[in-house]
Parts: structure tokens; sequence; C-alpha cells
């Protein structure tokens, strides 16, 4: 089965995306998600057994081809690998991969993002730019981070702040804490 | 004194003070701020007790420093002295658990109508998480 987690807090918008859709679908405006599975960029998909192991860590996986000409994968890659893992228990070479850790700056930079929606929420606007400034200084390229925090300070999250950060991401060498696709 | 808010799994709140930037509260409040009760072998949740000494680590004077019970039990911490907020993060042997040991942490979150759903609502089946978002 699936569980969707919408890493936000725009609840009207990720309703529209779940149109249709019935498993469940939460929402982590808190980012809890992002903390403990170290998730530093969306979509990420994580395999998980009938005990509660993690089968497959991080991936970054989608569900339609929209992005593929962009990530190199396609969809139905990870369809068939799901196919496997349900019907015959089959994983992929790359489920054991190993995910880095979230460094200590990471962390603080998720704790600062939390608070800087807490504030904003409570409508305390000089307060959660403070927050989310600091959460930005910490992991400028982690996109739950500095991405998330765009429609919170008003900017567009397909904007030319977004392709700041994208240039700069990719010019870091594009680093994710997950399974890079081969 | 002043009002603490603690934004951990919940949004808490606690009766205490600033003290030189540090948040302080009485022990009798420690437990609704944070989940860990001090207790004489140490800060305890669950069945899980934490060492802490003589507990100099943590007090001050008869209060305790939240940031400081934080430290000690491993979760991360900011604070904000101006905002009144300390921010308590999840526990880092959780996710060294999820990277290291495979373990999927369970979570609880509200679905689309507000129901609080967990992970392990949905134990005994192959389930695949999927991390999305509007942005």
């Amino acid at each position: 089965m699936v569980i969707a987690v919408a890493i936000d807090e725009a609840v009207d918008q990720v309703r529209e995306l779940a149109d249709g859709i019935t498993y469940p679908v939460l929402m982590d405006p808190d980012h809890i998600l992002t903390e403990t599975y170290a998730i530093s960029n969306v979509p990420a998909v994580v395999w998980i057994d009938e005990q509660g192991q993690i089968a497959r860590p991080n991936a970054s996986e989608f569900g339609s081809d929209m992005f593929s000409e962009f990530t190199g994968r396609t969809c139905q890659g990870h369809f068939d690998q799901i196919r496997a893992w349900v019907h015959d228990g089959v994983v992929p070479d790359d489920a054991d991969s190993e995910i880095a850790d979230l460094d200590e700056d990471e962390i603080a930079a998720r704790l600062h993002f939390r608070l800087a929606a807490h504030l904003r929420r409570a409508g305390n606007e000089e307060g959660a730019a403070r927050h989310f400034d600091a959460a930005a200084e910490l992991a400028p390229l982690d996109f739950t981070v500095v991405r998330a925090a765009m429609p919170l300070r008003g900017e567009s999250p397909f904007g030319e702040e977004f392709f700041k950060l994208l240039d700069e991401y990719q010019a870091a060498g594009s680093p994710f804490h997950g399974i890079t696709p081969a | 004194m002043t009002t603490i808010t603690i934004l951990g799994d919940e949004v808490a709140t606690a009766t205490g003070e600033w003290a030189d930037g540090r948040p302080l509260v009485e022990p009798d409040a420690l437990s609704a701020a944070v989940g860990w009760t001090l207790k004489p072998e140490g800060l305890c949740r669950d069945d899980q007790c934490v060492l802490v000494g003589d507990g100099s680590a943590i007090k001050v004077g008869e209060k305790l420093d939240l940031a400081a019970v934080a430290n000690a039990v491993d979760q991360p911490t900011v604070i904000d002295p101006d905002a009144s907020v300390v921010v308590l993060g999840q526990p880092n042997a959780t996710r060294q658990a999820a990277l290291r040991d495979r373990q999927a942490p369970d979570f609880t979150l509200a679905d689309l109508d507000g129901a609080a759903r967990s992970l392990s609502d949905y134990a005994g089946k192959k389930r695949l998480l999927v991390a999305f978002s509007s942005w």
C-alpha cells in the first residue's frame, strides 16, 4: 500500500494533488519526516516491509514521466521494481545503498524551519524570517529547507529563487540524502 | 515567570523563565513539557532512563534547563528566547536506527480530514512511503 506524506502546510493545494486518490495522504507541516528519515528533497520514496524494516531507502522516484527529461529516470522502471518486490520479495541491487546521516547543521536547519513555520502561523513574520534565514544558512542546498520556505516567504517555488537554488545545487554535485539514479 | 512554548511531537507549553538565555522550568513541569521525568535514577520516559549523575548539567538551582535536558537525552534543540520557544527535535537515535539498522521510524500525522494516522497502523503490510509536496 502507499502512504503519501506531504512535506507541506498548504492543505488546499495538497488536497487538489490528492484528488481521486484512495490511499492515505498525510500532512507534515513541521517536517518531522525529513528529520527522522533524513529526507532532503521530494519526491522521496522509502520501501517498508511487513516487519517495519526499510527494504529500500530514500530514493528520488516519480509517479509520472513529467520530469524524466530532467531526472534521467522513468517511472516504469520503478513500477517494475515495486511489482517484483510485492510479488516475489525481490529488491533491486541499489536497495542496500547507505544513506548518509544528517549532519548537525542539517538537523539544526530543520528545527529552525519548524520554528519559522510556527512563528509565521502565529503571525510573527519578523521572527519567521529570522529563522527561515538561519535554516537556509545552515543547509543552503536542502530543498526541504530552502525551497519549502519559498511559498511561506511569499516567493514562488517555481520562480527565480528556485532556479538559483537549482544552479547552486547542481554546481555542488547535486548532494541528496538518498539513492542517486545510476 | 513566563510561558515557554515547546515544539516537539506536539506543541506544549510550560510556565518557566529565561535566565541567561536558558529556558528553565520547575521539575514538576518537565514531563508535560518534554515527555521526560526526572527521577532518582535519571531522566526517564516509558521504561527507559538516562543517567544524569548529580544532575548539575541540567539544573540551575532547583530549576531544570530544558535545552540541557534535551541534550542529555540526545534530542537536538533550537531555542529562541525572544519568542520564548524551544524546538525539541526527534531523538538522533531514531534517525540513526533508520539509516543504520533499517528500522523504519514510526510517526503520527494528520490526514486530509484531520484524523491522526500512524505508519504502524498499517503494520504487517508492505508500504511505499512517498514524501511529496506542492512546492
